[in-house]
């Protein structure tokens, strides 16, 4: 899994086949194809800035990013013979469109409004806050709306984005696969939903080397409250952190996405 | 793919208990080195000497397995998830085995005097079967057993069989009873306690430690379980047939075995190494990544015997446990201690204060200049030992033991200043 906050340089190490896709995304990135230049430029940007950089949206490219490593990912479960604990995410998505009913989609063409010259986000907001919860909002467009999905995402959807010819469709659904820490159980009956606190703080220690990665998540735990929940990225469980979690009054919850991918979910302790 | 894991326990390892034992090995490996200057006139002649035998355990009991001993309640835990069973045999245990290795290291030096041998061989026995239970019962409550695990208990079985064979040779210096060569005995002694032991604990930490300080991964770690089993059937192959006599046949098949499992198990570390993310070395990857290199070249030299008339070769058996317990194993033990001992004493005093008041970074709690002085005092002596012991030049070796004892004297100096920072 790729955040944010990684650098270029360590995806491309760690992923070799991403080069693709940047390349795809911006010829600004031809540089990186430049084995020097990469070097140079990459050791320094993360996702992020590095979005900026060459004018794409920073959660678009993290999301290429990752679709392109899940696939990768995915073709190395397979050949593991690990197939029931692997989720492919796309085909599950346009599976699931398939097995939606008709009057279940919520359809909005925001093209005609934008042809008026008039914002469509608030059309879009009305729909998504009357949509319910089987129901699938679809919206088409003639560019990809890359921004609604951080925003809508943050409510609790998921997308699927289809092109056909000049048209985008993107459909909406609230998310019922778990490929961000949905649910974690801790126990068969507790069940934790990052959706449940207001603010996610992420974190991602997986390129320090001991003791910085305890050192960062201990400095950061001053920001979680009773509403928050801080989730690092990690290379391993980091199970001389509990203790220090416990003195504090943080409990921490770890779940294992591979073998040198860890994801801890940090929050104050509930009774 | 996303298997999930519960809330671990409170593993957090008793830190006095691992003091203790880190202690004892940094003394220990400090007394090894100076007892190289005071008796440089001894070494020389044949490996079966008392005074050799003596100076030998001191690194090897006092050091080497001591620091194991340590490092092991340490990473048992940490590594297989579970609690240390008992801390009270830990404590117990601490005290039986130096008490064990004093009294035989004394019995080395001094051989005539009224002590059997017999006692401290029992008292070491026992220290380490306390051991042995000690951590395969917090073994059986492991729940995600990995690699390393197995390494492990292989070689405490290994431990087990090291002590047997030390426990059968002591009686028969006592009364020679073994009709079999005092010296066969002597030499499965040897290769159990390296191979079966020392590297079996060594490989198996490697593969969490290496990587965790070198930030690699993106790995696989087929290589290490083939290691796993070569070395293992080679090691049970060599104690069967080490009852028989002439058995050199079957000696390089099963000596091929082990040969084939440590070079597989080096590959495997290279391809680590290779895939940090880190790319620059810090003074104790340094000192680990030259042990590697020293296991690389002890196999080499170890393979040299079979078409060599060794005998030829003044001091060759020297040479060679010099490169194996100075260069690789002792390299390898000192690097590791510059990443894990600042770790342990970081987290045992300041973990609870981070993100309330400043803490020092790992590497304020150290001199890494005089670390990297230690590093090539220490490649210095063994480079002059090399040329000195072949033709037989005291002084030389005298001056390459000063270097060694030097480079002790600044390890100790700078372990002190972690303990006390």
């Amino acid at each position: 899994m790729i955040t944010k906050e990684m650098k270029i340089s360590e995806i491309l190490k760690l992923y070799p086949e991403t080069l693709q896709i940047f390349l795809k995304m911006s010829p600004h990135f031809k540089k990186l194809e430049n084995k020097i230049l990469r070097k140079a430029l990459a050791g320094r940007v993360n996702v992020e800035q590095a979005a900026k950089i060459a004018g794409v949206d920073p959660n678009h490219l993290l999301f290429e990013l990752n679709k392109a490593i899940n696939s990768q990912i995915q073709e190395e479960i397979i050949s593991d013979n690990n197939l029931d604990n692997t989720l492919n995410l796309e085909n599950q998505k346009s599976e699931f469109l398939i097995n939606i009913l008709e009057e279940k989609i919520i359809e909005l063409d925001v093209r005609p409004i934008l042809d008026s010259g008039i914002d469509p986000f608030n059309d879009i907001m009305k729909k998504v806050k009357n949509l319910k919860d089987d129901e699938v909002l679809l919206i088409i467009n003639s560019f990809e709306p890359v921004p609604l999905y951080s925003v809508l995402g943050r409510k609790g959807f998921d997308h699927f984005t289809k092109k056909e010819g000049d048209t985008f469709k993107i459909y909406f659904f609230k998310k019922q696969i778990s490929d961000d820490n949905l649910k974690i159980f801790k126990e068969p009956n507790e069940e934790i939903d990052i959706n449940d606190f207001e603010k996610v703080i992420e974190l991602n220690v997986r390129d320090l080397p001991p003791p910085e990665p305890m050192m960062k998540i201990l400095e950061a735990l001053s920001q979680i409250d009773e509403k928050s929940v801080l989730l690092v990225h990690h290379h391993r469980e980091p199970v001389m952190l509990y203790p220090k979690l416990e003195e504090r009054g943080y409990e921490a919850i770890t779940y294992q996405v591979d073998e040198n991918y860890y994801k801890v979910l940090i929050m104050k302790k509930r009774n | 793919m996303n298997e999930q894991i519960s809330v671990a326990g409170i593993y957090s390892p008793p830190f006095k208990i691992v003091v203790k034992y880190f202690i004892a090995a940094i003394i220990s490996f400090i007394i090894f080195n100076l007892m190289l200057v005071i008796d440089y006139k001894s070494i020389s002649g044949h490996h079966f000497q008392p005074k050799i035998l003596s100076i030998n355990h001191i690194l090897t009991l006092g050091f080497i397995t001591m620091i194991i001993f340590g490092a092991m309640f340490q990473l048992v835990p940490v590594v297989l998830e579970v609690k240390l069973f008992s801390t009270i045999l830990a404590e117990i245990q601490f005290w039986i085995y130096t008490f064990g290795v004093i009294l035989l290291t004394y019995k080395f030096y001094y051989f005539s005097s009224n002590l059997s041998f017999v006692l401290p061989a029992l008292l070491l026995s026992l220290a380490m079967m306390i051991f042995t239970i000690n951590i395969v019962i917090s073994m059986t409550k492991v729940k995600k057993w990995n690699i390393t695990g197995s390494y492990l208990a292989s070689a405490l079985f290994w431990l087990l069989i090291t002590a047997l064979a030390g426990y059968l040779l002591s009686k028969n210096l006592d009364k020679p009873f073994i009709k079999i060569n005092h010296l066969q005995y002597l030499k499965l002694h040897a290769i159990t306690a390296f191979v079966g032991w020392v590297s079996m604990v060594v490989m198996g930490v490697s593969f969490k430690l290496i990587p965790m300080f070198t930030l690699s991964h993106g790995y696989k770690l087929t290589l290490a379980k083939w290691s796993f089993v070569l070395i293992n059937i080679g090691l049970l192959g060599i104690n069967w047939i080490m009852h028989y006599p002439d058995t050199g046949f079957y000696n390089l098949i099963f000596g091929v075995l082990i040969f084939s499992g440590i070079i597989l198990y080096l590959i495997q570390i290279f391809i680590i190494f290779k895939k940090r993310i880190r790319k620059k070395l810090d003074i104790g990857l340094k000192f680990s990544a030259f042990a590697f290199i020293m296991m690389g070249f002890s196999l080499l030299l170890n393979f040299s015997f079979l078409f060599f008339n060794y005998e030829s070769i003044k001091n060759l058996t020297l040479l060679y446990g010099f490169t194996v317990l100075v260069g690789y194993v002792s390299f390898l033990i000192v690097g590791q201690m510059y990443k894990i001992v600042p770790f342990l004493v970081w987290y045992h005093k300041y973990s609870s204060k981070v993100g309330l008041q400043q803490v020092p970074m790992l590497k304020d709690m150290f001199n890494e200049k005089l670390a990297e002085i230690q590093f090539y005092l220490m490649i210095a002596g063994l480079v002059l030992l090399v040329p000195s012991l072949m033709i037989e030049i005291e002084i030389l070796v005298f001056i390459s033991f000063l270097l060694f004892a030097l480079s002790s004297f600044i390890f100790g100096y700078n372990m002190i200043t972690i303990f006390r920072s």
